[in-house]
């Protein structure tokens, strides 16, 4: 009976866990298989017909290699400034009192709660002010600093004891040396799954980045990706049989770094989804 | 108390750590928030002076039948979504919360969540095209005639609703068994004491004190839904017959339309209107007594 009620949950874990990632293992294997194949037996895998040649093809169509750079300059900058200003503020909204400090905490309480929607059209008309269309500030200012993030820091920051950062203080250290050498060091936990959330999410960013910038030279990955899927649907790339092997191996080359750091981070992830949920 | 206050005396020491978010946060947040507010109440297209209209956008909005239809299209697609994804998440993340390889399932689950929504869109619109999608070949060899997935109106809104699902239950699981995870085990020995079943246990225990994640795994999912933009723009573009023209999908055709005015007092009822079912939402799930 036991046996029997253990077999059953496993399979359905098992069920489960198979739905979650047959469309994207089967993605990753089409992508290397001719075009042709994917429609008519859309299942079947010949070790000897896998080759490069949709990769190959989807390269002469889209610059894919300027999509990623122009991702990775995106994800690394405005990554960084979150991962500086977020434990900044969050420090001095835990840890100091300071002038409309209440205001200001509540602000960023609401705007937690407002959709990204309703910043689009007036951040577009302040980009085309600033003459910053088509241009990486663009992509990276707006939302480099995330609500979320600064109200989790503080969260986090909030539960260091007193003490330690007084003791410190007693010493002679100064602010900045406490900040470096006792907060971040102490945080590393929850800033390391703030990172890890904070990549996927910027390298995953797609209102944004669709509406800021439409020039080759600074379209993410995610953009030219959706462009590409536009001039398949339009007939751009021929037949569907190499329109869908181009698009396949584009989707593997978007999902692949991300996934890789997903794997190699999950466990850093999966603790800030529950914490977020904890606190928020 | 009194050590407590000399200690934070004002200084300038917070104003440095708080300043590069400032900064941030006030050009790129808070002054376009206030942008908005204002262009909602002209009707701007662009270029030019502003010119106030009062309430003419919203009251075109609140009588527009486009603006109710995308709402409606929305409350469907929420309707295919929230519900089953509840249901499901809970059954697995019961199941998972007492099973081995907790970390692997977890991560296998969460998995379509980081994979880029874009990539995973075509993927969708590859394996369900009417003439040569994968899921119609299967269809094909049990004999079954092809299915329009995302060219009829009937099945257009759930088959991206499939893909919200599909990409967002992971998470959920994760949130609830954050939630699951805070029910004191001591419960559950008691209820074991007296005899109780497994399934009388979730009725009694786990769900009444799981509600409060449930009701955040509700108000994501309500936030997910009605700012629903990438899915039906790389699957559909609205059509068939806007039949997945989603409220997301039909105020960014005011931007495309270069009906700024119009499209900034759209996301401001949108808003108010999120909020509005959240907060209902919020409170119908709101466990009965105590917590």
């Amino acid at each position: 009976m036991i046996t029997l009620g253990r077999i059953g949950r496993y399979g359905f874990l098992l069920l489960v866990a198979a739905v979650s990632l047959f469309p994207l293992m089967w993605m990753v294997l089409s992508a290397f298989k001719p075009g042709g194949d994917v429609i008519a037996r859309p299942f079947a895998f010949d070790f000897d017909q896998l080759s490069w040649t949709n990769f190959r093809e989807m390269g002469h169509t889209i610059p894919i290699g300027i999509g990623l750079r122009n991702t990775m300059i995106v994800v690394l900058v405005k990554g960084a400034l979150t991962l500086l200003c977020c434990p900044m503020a969050g420090y001095a909204f835990a840890k100091f009192d300071f002038a409309f400090k209440r205001v200001l905490f509540g602000t960023v309480l609401t705007t937690l709660m407002l959709p990204t929607l309703v910043l689009l059209i007036p951040l577009l008309l302040e980009m085309s002010e600033l003459g910053w269309v088509n241009t990486f500030p663009a992509l990276i200012l707006p939302g480099a600093v995330d609500a979320f993030g600064v109200f989790w820091m503080r969260q986090i920051i909030a539960e260091i004891p007193d003490e330690l950062l007084d003791a410190a203080r007693v010493d002679g250290a100064g602010e900045l040396r406490i900040f470096r050498s006792i907060v971040l060091p102490v945080i590393r936990p929850g800033l390391a799954a703030l990172g890890v959330l904070t990549f996927i999410n910027i390298y995953n960013d797609f209102v944004w980045p669709v509406v800021a910038v439409n020039d080759t030279d600074h379209q993410t990955l995610q953009v030219m990706l959706s462009g590409l899927a536009r001039a398949a649907v339009v007939g751009q790339l021929g037949d569907a049989a190499s329109a869908w092997g181009q698009l396949l191996a584009a989707s593997t080359v978007a999902a692949v770094p991300v996934l890789i750091v997903f794997v190699l981070l999950q466990r850093h992830l999966i603790r800030g989804v529950m914490a977020g949920s904890v606190k928020g | 108390m009194t050590t407590k206050r000399s200690r934070r005396r004002r200084s300038a020491v917070p104003y440095l750590f708080i300043a590069p978010f400032l900064v941030i946060f006030a050009a790129f947040g808070v002054y376009p928030m206030g942008f908005a507010l204002q262009l909602s109440f002209t009707n701007w297209h662009g270029a030019g002076i502003l010119k106030f209209t009062g309430l003419r956008n919203y009251r075109y909005l609140l009588t527009s039948p486009d603006f109710w239809g995308s709402l409606a299209n929305s409350g469907i697609v929420w309707l295919l979504v929230v519900p089953v994804q509840v249901i499901v998440a809970l059954a697995i993340a019961v199941v998972l919360m007492n099973s081995r390889f907790k970390g692997a399932f977890s991560a296998a689950l969460i998995a379509p969540f980081v994979t880029p929504l874009v990539a995973m869109a075509q993927v969708w619109i590859i394996m369900f095209d009417t003439d040569f999608g994968a899921v119609n070949h299967v269809l094909g060899a049990v004999g079954l005639p092809p299915v329009g997935w995302l060219t009829t109106v009937a099945w257009a809104k759930p088959t991206v609703a499939l893909l919200v699902l599909w990409r967002t239950t992971g998470y959920a699981v994760v949130l609830l068994m954050a939630g699951l995870q805070s029910i004191p085990p001591q419960v559950y020995e008691a209820a074991k004491l007296d005899g109780a079943s497994a399934w009388r246990q979730f009725w009694s225990i786990t769900l009444p004190l799981a509600m409060r994640t449930v009701s955040f795994v509700v108000v994501i999912g309500t936030l997910t839904v009605f700012q629903l933009f990438a899915e039906p723009y790389v699957l559909t573009r609205g059509a068939p017959f806007n039949s997945t023209r989603t409220a997301g999908l039909y105020l960014y055709n005011h931007i495309t339309n270069s009906d700024l005015g119009l499209g900034a007092a759209n996301s401001f009822l949108l808003v108010l209107m999120v909020f509005a079912l959240s907060l209902a939402s919020v409170r119908l799930l709101r466990p009965r007594e105590g917590t």
